[in-house]
């Protein structure tokens, strides 16, 4: 053991010593800068561990200053065996780094919550022990060093310790929400989907409120804690109906949320690549999805997807009552068709006309309508009733929603979509505006599509450069797959921009647009993401 | 001032409005200089009837998902020496909640039907607004139209709208509204009777009990103010301002979903109307305060073609507590929550008496069991 900066080793000069805790003390120091912004983007991803790591890569991969930052400081961390002062640019690294993601957030600041609290706890001794036990072994600043480059790390690794004591807490709110629910007694639809939840799940509270008195799950309400909250403060004594919003991020969940909130009619709306890269296929999602069908007596599904037509005939032979839903069959159990010029819709009950050309807000999808309608006839809603309501469909927020800006610019605000069939439309609505001399799309493209996110980003890109004059792309996360998309088109294709971040994309388009152009942004990542 | 409790929320459909009246009643006593030395505490009632603490100072977008963060679950006890507490307080022993008055911001349902004002009764908390017979009487329009007519005072027909009724004997069109219910949520126009018959097995609002009275569209509303302590005051007439014309009533996302509340509307204030129309409103407000026992702030709404009038209905505890009523006479937001408090204090919603229960029959009677065979 011949570390020449470590303490307490026999030779060590005083100046050795000096510069071994200074090297402690800044890289002590940089955990907390460092502690925060990781513990941050855990709070942004669910705590789920392995997450921050993830992010960790992304952020030292994908911007230039960061791999240099990155590159400077491991080749400073072993520059320090033989000039122990090089331990300092590991900490100023550490503290300062990555550049972009910032301290506080500009969308989403940091909420000390109990949760993060007791996280952000059982981080800092996690880092705690490991100096100490660097300068129990006589290698505090190594270890010092080490305990600073591993904070991503380690909240990760805090996060999967507080794991289980968070589900013992939150087994008190569920047992709860369980006598909650079986007091109220309401008639239970239970939601789900890879995209369009939360747009049915608001389709079906309006078509049912005038004839029951319904609660529906805020938006983001969709995991256990979320569910449990939701019934423990929103579904007041006399609620007749409960729409319940279930999301899954894998295997197993959606189940273990209907055993304590048995859903009665279950829906789900689309199978698509979402949350890709922690299920690993869409066969494996389909399944999870599928979980929310055990218990319920009534079964509604669009199948318009195979796997969804699958699941239909499997519970159709388990003696469940199955509405199938299309957005193109019209001799499924309920249709919902575009009509041909834009927004309208038509409804088809049992192949049977139920309203023709009705208009819509332009993001409203043809089978998230089908799904609610289907909803309301299961819940008895009289037909002639669901018809005039279809009339006054609210729009859904940030999903192709249309206004036209203080600047006269056009803008097509669809920053809650984030998946490619969504994208897809959001292009068609851009392609359908009529006299627009220079249209732009605004994109970070798509996240959480496993081994496809580039290929749909890239897809999506020339989709967009072939429709649009003008591209600009927003951070790093997928510039290399969305530049490679808009490149395919060649030279007859959308011009590209390429901008840091939203507030930069929200000046450009200020800056070049002028009155009758229009704007297309697609998607939005939280600012997290590179 | 004294300590004041405000208490807002409850499982109502005006769940929403109440949090924002309540809000703006506890910056409103925050905001004055007396207020220095005294504790202002904000109860919340949840949609799910639970109780909790909150800060004063929050703002609405807090109370967006629920419960807002760091608020503090309470426990209720109406009984004697009950009231608030929060069970978990230092080391685990209850910490009770101690104010000298309560001020009710709660809208429609059981913060305004005297339910909460009964628990507060046997809690022994003195508090503002109606009484518990005061606010049932209001919440009910039948009852309370049945008054109205009976005391000879002009209101249009108003009967009880069950499955199995004949006709009224008045034509349509005709405003179906829920027996029971603040605001106008769950009101319907309906051309004919069956229309309206039919409307109670759909309508869920009406599924406590429903009232049809005939539907007047060229009648506009008018709405006064009245305030009882430190004596019987009466507000400058408003005419809010329906969003269309198109609209058949004021509905109530014209009344609250601009933003503030209640506050926020769109108004005509004061209204310009005849004289003696505004007298003979006046007059007319000073007999329903009367008959249906006026405490605290309400506002009386009536309807009317700008000479003749009916009255419609009593708003016991009237959305931002009537405060952008009181233009002329002027009086400030401070003042009037001030009097509210005052009269919470010292005039008492009740007083149970159990004299002439001296156990003399007690003492006479034989057996329970004599008394059943």
């Amino acid at each position: 053991m011949a570390w020449p900066t470590s303490l307490g080793v026999i030779g060590a000069t005083r100046y050795h010593q000096g510069v071994a805790w200074i090297t402690v003390g800044c890289c002590v120091a940089a955990c907390v800068p460092s502690g925060l912004r990781w513990l941050r983007v855990a709070q942004r991803e669910h705590y789920l561990p392995g997450s921050v790591s993830r992010f960790a890569a992304r952020w030292w991969r994908l911007t230039p200053v960061n791999l240099i930052l990155a590159v400077a400081a491991l080749a400073a961390a072993g520059a320090s065996v033989g000039w122990p002062i090089a331990g300092v640019v590991v900490a100023a690294v550490v503290a300062v780094g990555p550049i972009g993601l910032s301290l506080r957030g500009r969308t989403s600041s940091l909420a000390w919550t109990r949760r993060l609290r007791v996280l952000a706890a059982v981080w800092a001794a996690l880092e705690v022990v490991l100096v100490i036990i660097g300068v129990a072994l006589g290698l505090a600043a190594p270890l010092a060093m080490l305990a600073a480059v591993v904070v991503p790390m380690a909240v990760d690794l805090a996060c999967a310790i507080t794991s289980p004591l968070e589900r013992r807490l939150s087994e008190h709110f569920v047992r709860e929400a369980t006598e909650r629910l079986r007091r109220v007694d309401p008639t239970v639809v239970a939601v789900t989907g890879s995209y369009g939840k939360t747009s049915t799940k608001g389709h079906i509270a309006h078509l049912v409120r005038p004839a029951r008195t319904v609660v529906a799950t805020p938006a983001s309400f969709n995991n256990r804690a979320g569910l449990a909250r939701a019934v423990n403060e929103h579904l007041a004594d006399g609620t007749e109906v409960f729409v319940a919003e279930m999301g899954t991020y894998g295997p197993g969940e959606i189940a273990e949320l209907c055993r304590w909130c048995p859903p009665d009619v279950a829906v789900i709306t689309a199978i698509g690549p979402v949350h890709l890269e922690r299920f690993g296929s869409e066969d494996r999602i389909a399944d999870a999805k599928s979980e929310i069908m055990e218990r319920a007596d009534d079964v509604v599904l669009v199948v318009d997807d195979a796997r969804l037509a699958v699941l239909a005939k499997r519970a159709a032979a388990d003696g469940k009552r199955v509405v199938r839903c299309s957005a193109s069959d019209r001799t499924a159990d309920v249709c919902v068709v575009r009509s041909a010029e834009g927004s309208q819709l038509s409804a088809f009950v049992h192949g049977a006309l139920l309203v023709a050309d009705v208009a819509v807000p332009p993001g409203v999808q043809p089978t998230n309508v089908a799904c609610a309608i289907a909803v309301a006839l299961v819940l008895k809603v009289d037909a002639t009733a669901i018809g005039e309501r279809l009339a006054d469909l609210p729009p859904v927020d940030h999903r192709l929603q249309e206004m036209v800006s203080e600047t006269g610019v056009t803008i097509v605000d669809d920053t809650y979509n984030a998946n490619p069939a969504g994208a897809a439309a959001a292009l068609g609505v851009l392609a359908d505006l009529v006299d627009v001399p220079r249209s732009a799309v605004v994109t970070p493209g798509m996240v959480e599509l496993g081994t496809r996110q580039f290929e749909e980003n890239r897809a999506f890109a020339a989709a967009a450069a072939a429709v649009a004059s003008d591209l600009v792309i927003v951070g790093r996360t997928n510039r290399r797959a969305l530049e490679a998309g808009a490149a395919s088109v060649g030279a007859s294709g959308a011009a590209v921009t390429l901008v840091p971040d939203r507030d930069r994309a929200v000046e450009w388009v200020r800056r070049h647009l002028d009155p009758g152009d229009a704007v297309l942004y697609e998607n939005d990542l939280p600012d997290h993401y590179p | 001032m004294p300590d004041v409790a405000v208490i807002f929320g409850g499982p109502s459909p005006e769940h929403d409005v109440s949090v924002l009246t309540g809000l703006q009643a506890a910056r409103g006593l925050t905001s004055e200089p007396a207020g220095s030395s005294t504790t202002i505490r904000a109860l919340f009632w949840s949609k799910t009837g639970d109780w909790y603490e909150v800060d004063p100072a929050l703002e609405a977008e807090a109370f967006f998902e629920g419960i807002p963060r760091g608020a503090t679950r309470l426990q209720f006890v109406a009984a004697p020496g009950g009231g608030f507490s929060d069970p978990g307080g230092r080391l685990g022993r209850a910490r009770a909640i101690e104010f000298d008055a309560a001020l009710v911001c709660c809208h429609g349902g059981p913060g305004e039907d005297g339910t909460l004002q009964a628990a507060l009764d046997l809690a022994g908390i003195r508090y503002s607004g109606p009484t518990v017979a005061g606010a049932a009487l209001g919440m009910d329009k039948l009852a309370f139209g049945s008054l109205v007519a009976g005391a000879g005072l002009p209101t249009l027909p108003r009967v009880l709208l069950a499955p199995d009724a004949e006709p009224p004997s008045f034509g349509g069109p005709y405003i179906v509204k829920p027996r029971f219910g603040g605001s106008s949520i769950g009101i319907d126009v309906v051309e004919d009777f069956s229309t309206a018959v039919d409307r109670l097995g759909a309508n869920p609002h009406l599924r406590h009990g429903a009232v049809i009275e005939p539907f007047r569209p060229d009648l506009s509303d008018l709405q006064m103010g009245v305030r009882t302590w430190p004596a019987l005051e009466f507000s400058a007439v408003e005419r809010p301002i329906r969003a269309s014309d198109s609209a058949h009533i004021l509905d109530y996302r014209d009344k609250y979903v601009a933003g503030e509340g209640m506050a926020g509307a769109n108004r005509e204030l004061p209204a310009r109307i005849p004289s003696e129309l505004e007298k003979a409103l006046r007059q007319t407000a000073a007999r329903i305060a009367l008959l249906a026992g006026a405490r605290g702030v309400a506002r009386i709404d009536f309807l009317s073609d700008g000479q003749e009038f009916v009255v419609n209905e009593i708003n016991t505890v009237p959305g931002s507590l009537a405060r952008y009523l009181w233009v002329a006479p002027t009086v400030p937001f401070a003042t009037l929550l001030a009097d509210l408090l005052a009269e919470a204090q010292q005039r008492p919603t009740h007083a149970y008496t159990a004299a002439g229960a001296d156990g003399s029959v007690l003492h006479s009677a034989g057996s329970i069991a004599g008394k059943l065979g």
